[in-house]
Formats: structure tokens, sequence, C-alpha cells
């Protein structure tokens, strides 16, 4: 990277740097390259390993907001070859099964089937791979995961997340994407604990580098943001994602989690390159409460209702 | 099972089924017999009545001929079976059989359509001319609606027989019969949107040879919806006016739930019959055909639905693949 980075030279820049980066135009291995030298990015080990982990948490495709773009991804193996000289080394994009989501299937209709073919690169499910038990303590409560070894040896491990709202944790992106990572297909398991299994898992496995798609973006609808977060802690893309969608990243409750398990210090952290005001003015906010509470009560009322009426509650409303 | 609970004089005394899961919610239900083979429920049919079959599509006419064969009325899900070759054993099977098959061709029960074939019948719109019907849903990628993850026999074409045609636009087609009368397809066009093996997408062009009404029918798979919306709409148009499902379909589906619901407390209250599923509104067809299905056992009357329905709905889906095939 060239001197200046927005108002600051390289050598003020703090560890935690997140970058903001505006894709303007189609050209986007030139916003990737942007948002790489945003954050200082460099290589300086030698690396025979690339996994990449995009968010193919279900079958939808990017314009709806759900899953990682693999135009995205493509743009991230072209820089990695091309400004990092990696271009020998093998490349593989990994997902692991979820409870609603085979990854065989999320390839195949998502277009990471032909992105393999065309970038030359590997497509791996985590779910079927070598694991190893890792068990973590987080506030008091054992948490036991299969972990990918591929993921613990990697060289380099690049978290391609998606920027979404979710009732559950209010906000999933990149510390989540890492939850994602988890060999066991059935993840609903953890969702009684899944704040704390978020930030236990984010204790085992560290990406190099985290990139989000937030070229559309989820709130209640899909929204254009055409933005790219970068940064080389999971935890600070996090606060920042939270801030741009409209959060106090303080009240969410896995981020400070994160913090006190020492993922990451806001104090420790800066934003540089876009406006995020500009971004945060883009995103439509929906509030917390609502988003974590609304469908909880309106299955409470639901079961209040039936059990007084005797009336059929469907299947699809009790799940 | 759970809309068999509000039909009077219905009982569910045995449930089939893989599953262990659904087995032991079936338990809970109240079901004493339960078997991981339906051959093994349908050894015993003098304590049945009728079956309802709600199996993958590949599964249909087989399980329907040996509910017939072993006396029972059958209630069958849609598709009837995914090809004509199959519906047409079933046609057959029935008039050997003697037995009441019906098929679950649930939207013609829906109170907006219901409400529509009415004002038709009754000339409000004049001579119905075209009719424009559009479904476009997740189709088996709803959360929920749908087993969790999607059963493997969803991606496969030879087990689904097909794609979205079979699924939403067989609806949609018999909802074109049911209002025009018969259905032949004039032109076809099916699209893979999702990277399927099966179409995902499909817009037929109709014509009936009975009433010369015209119609498109417009179905995909590839929008990802979310409650309480439902992109379904169906429109008949007349010289004198047109009808539209969304002229009967309430606004907010929240108002609707909390006025029906509200009305079902006092006819608890008042020690009246419930109308189970009514605050969920497009929910409440299944019961209404399931009900429909039972009264026709008791009264010894020819279903709504037969499997000629399902034959003829088949016919026009297998035409439009032809038509469309390279």
């Amino acid at each position: 990277m060239n001197g200046k980075v927005g108002n600051m030279s390289v050598q003020e820049m703090k560890k935690d740097t997140v970058g903001l980066t505006k894709v303007t135009d189609d050209n986007l291995s030139t916003h990737v390259a942007r948002s790489f030298d945003l954050i200082n990015f460099k290589i300086d080990r030698k690396v025979e390993s690339i996994i990449i982990k995009p968010n193919l948490c279900y079958y939808w495709d990017s314009f709806t907001g759900y899953t990682t773009d693999p135009r995205l991804v493509a743009s991230i193996i072209d820089v990695l070859r091309e400004k990092y000289g990696l271009d020998k080394v093998n490349i593989k994009i990994a997902e692991a099964d979820a409870s609603a989501m085979r990854t065989s299937h999320a390839f195949k209709m998502l277009g990471y089937e032909r992105l393999a073919e065309e970038k030359h690169v590997t497509l791996t499910n985590l779910s079927a791979e070598r694991t190893t038990t890792k068990k973590v303590s987080i506030m008091g409560k054992e948490i036991s995961y299969e972990v990918p070894e591929s993921l613990l040896s990697a060289d380099l491990f690049v978290n391609v997340p998606k920027m979404k709202i979710m009732s559950a944790t209010i906000l999933t992106c990149a510390l989540k994407n890492i939850f994602g990572c988890i060999a066991t297909p059935r993840k609903l398991a953890y969702h009684p604990i899944l704040e704390e299994a978020i930030v236990g898992i984010n204790t085992i496995l560290k990406p190099h580098l985290t990139i989000v798609d937030g070229m559309i973006a989820l709130s209640h609808f899909p929204v254009k943001m055409n933005l790219l977060v970068s940064g080389l802690s999971p935890f600070s893309v996090d606060w920042t994602v939270a801030k741009i969608m409209g959060y106090n990243p303080n009240r969410i409750r896995f981020l400070r989690l994160a913090r006190q398990e020492r993922l990451g210090d806001p104090d420790e952290m800066q934003i540089i390159g876009e406006n995020l005001t500009d971004f945060k003015n883009k995103f439509p906010h929906v509030n917390a409460f609502r988003l974590k509470w609304q469908n909880k009560l309106q299955l409470k009322l639901l079961r209040t209702y039936s059990k007084i009426v005797d009336d059929v509650i469907p299947p699809f409303l009790e799940t | 099972m759970y809309n068999c609970k509000h039909i009077e004089g219905v009982s569910v005394t045995a449930v089939a089924d893989q599953s262990k899961k659904l087995l032991s919610k079936a338990e809970g239900f109240g079901v004493k017999k339960l078997y991981t083979d339906y051959h093994d429920l349908l050894k015993y049919p003098d304590s049945l009545d009728a079956v309802i079959i709600s199996l993958p599509n590949f599964l249909h006419r087989e399980s329907v001929e040996v509910a017939l064969e072993a006396g029972l009325n059958v209630f069958v899900e849609k598709p009837l079976a995914p090809t004509v070759e199959e519906c047409e054993k079933i046609v057959k099977c029935v008039e050997k059989s003697g037995r009441k098959l019906m098929v679950g061709h649930s939207m013609r029960f829906l109170d907006a359509v219901e409400r529509m074939k009415d004002q038709v019948a009754d000339g409000h719109i004049g001579s119905l001319e075209t009719i424009t019907a559009e479904e476009i849903l997740n189709g088996p990628f709803s959360h929920g609606a749908v087993p969790s993850p999607i059963p493997e026999w969803w991606f496969n074409p030879e087990t689904t027989g097909g794609g979205v045609l079979l699924d939403l636009g067989y609806h949609m087609i018999d909802l074109f019969r049911f209002f025009a009368g018969d259905a032949d397809v004039i032109s076809s066009c099916l699209d893979h949107k999702m990277n399927l093996p099966m179409e995902d997408a499909a817009i037929l062009l109709l014509r009936s040879k009975s009433s010369n009404t015209k119609g498109i029918i417009n179905v995909g798979w590839y929008q990802q919806s979310i409650f309480p919306s439902f992109n379904f709409r169906f429109i008949a148009h007349g010289n004198a006016g047109f009808i539209s499902t969304d002229q009967f379909t309430p606004k907010n589906m929240y108002v609707h739930a909390i006025k029906e619901g509200t009305k079902n407390l006092f006819r608890k209250a008042t020690g009246r019959k419930i109308r189970a599923l009514s605050y969920t509104y497009y929910y409440e067809q299944y019961i209404k055909e399931m009900g429909l299905f039972f009264e026709c056992i008791n009264k010894d009357l020819e279903p709504p639905v037969t499997a000629l329905d399902g034959l003829r709905t088949v016919e026009v889906i297998s035409k439009a693949y032809l038509m469309s095939s390279p």
C-alpha cells in the first residue's frame, strides 16, 4: 500500500482497522483490491493453502441478500492470484451443511460449481472433512465443536460473510459466518446458546482476512448497499456492521460476549475509507426488540389461542 | 392428521411414516397404531374407512393402488401421479375398486376462489373470456412447510416427475379447468433460474375447447416469500367485468387473524363449533377439502375432485413438457 489511506498514513493505522469500500462499477476486482489496501492486508508468510468461506446458508442467491455473491468470491480469487502472486496455490471454497441446507445443492444452485470450473478452484463440504473435537467454556457454558482440520491448518483463511439481520442475534455477519464452519450439520442444537456458541467457535477459528459482501444486504428486504467491509478482525468488522445497520454494538449480546472473551476491542479499532453514515442512512433499520421478539410473541399468542379454542396450528407456523 | 381433528366423526387411528420424529408427533396426537411402512398399516383394512396419502410424487401410484385394492377410500395429495400413464392406471383402479378417491386440488376450496366461482356462475362478469393465474412462491424451498433439510427426492426429476409446473402449475391449471371447463396447451415456456435439473419457472398459454376461454399461467419456485405474503392471484376477465382473488383476500393477514380468532373465541364461549384454521386464511382450504372427502364417503357421493380431474391436469402438464423439450 502506498503512503496514505484516507487521511491516515500506514504507520498511524491501528491494528484493528476496518475498511469501507464503495462498489461503483462492475469492475469488482478493483474494489476488492482497494478494500485489501485500505486495511493494509499483507501476506508475510509462505502460503500453500487458501480457504475461502462464503455464507451459503440456504438456496436463495445473493440478490435476495441471503448468500455471498459468487462474483465477489471470484474477484477475491483474482486479487489473491494477481496482486499477491498466489496463482500456484490451491484454493478451496468451503461451506458446511446446515440444519436446513445441504452444501452439495447450495454450491450448484448458487453458481459456485460454475465459479469453481471457471477459476480452477476446489469446492469443499466441511461437514464431510476430517474434524477434531474442540471444547471451550463461554460464560460458564461448556461448548463442544467438531472443527474441520483444514480450517485450523489453512495458511490463508478468508471469511466472506453477508450482512444481514437475524431475529436470534439481531445481526449476522463475520463472527456468525465462522459459526457456519462447524462441521455438525444440525447447528440448531446450538441455538439455545447461540450467542455463546458464536463466540466460542471464534476463539478457535481465526480467519486471516474478512471481506463482507455488503453489495446487497438484508434488512426486512434486500437492499443494494454497494459496500464491501474489510478487516483483519471479524469482531471489528461486526462492530462496524452493527453501526451501519443502525444498532448500538454494545447492545448486541454476542458482540458484548466477544469483547469479554477478548476477541476484539472497539477502543483499539478504527474505520477508514468511505463515510459510515452514508451507508447507515441507506440501510433500512429494523428495531432490535421487534426483530427479536415479534415472532416469539406471535407464536406464544397463537399457542394460547389454540389452547383456549382448540384450534389447529399448522406445523409451518410452529417452526 | 391435524386437520382431521376438526372434522366431525373422523378419528385418526393409524399413521405410517419413515420418520420416527413424525411418528412420535402422531403418538402425541393420540394415534395408537404407528408403522414405519405403509404396507403394514394396510394389512388391517377392516379397522379403517379411508387413508390420506401424503407421500412423495413417485410413490403415489403404487400407494394409491395398494390402498384401493385393500378396499379403502383414498384421499391423495396432488399431483395424482407424475405421468399420464400412472394417472390412467389409477383411474382404472378406482373404477375397478368401487371406492372413492379424491385428489387434493385444495385451491378450489380457497374462500376467494369459491366466491369468485359463484359470481362467475351467476353471470356477474358476463361471458368468461380470459383467465390469468399466477403463483410464484418458494415451493419446496420454504422453511417449515417442507421438512428440513429438504428431502433429496425434491432435487431429483426422476422422483418428482417435474418441477414447478407439476407443483404449483398443477393448481393453476386445475383452477383454469374448474372455471373454463377444460384445458389444452397452446404454448409453453419453461425456465431454470435456480440451476435445478427441473424447471423452476413456467409460463403457459391455455385454451378451453368447450368454452373458448383463454388463459395465462405464470408459476415459479424462485421467489423467497416471507409470511404473511402469499403471491397468488387468479383473475377472471369477462365481457361485462372482471373478478380477482385480490378482491376477496384479506389485505392485512394480522388483522384478519385477530378478527377470525376473536370470532372463534366467541363461538367457543357460546358452545358453538369453531371455524378451524380460519385465522390463517390460506390453510382453511385444507380442512374444507378434507371435510368434503369424508362427507362424500358418509353420503355415498362423488367427490368434488376425482381421479379423472387429476388425469386431465397431468395431461396438460405432460403436453407442456413435450412442447418445451428441445
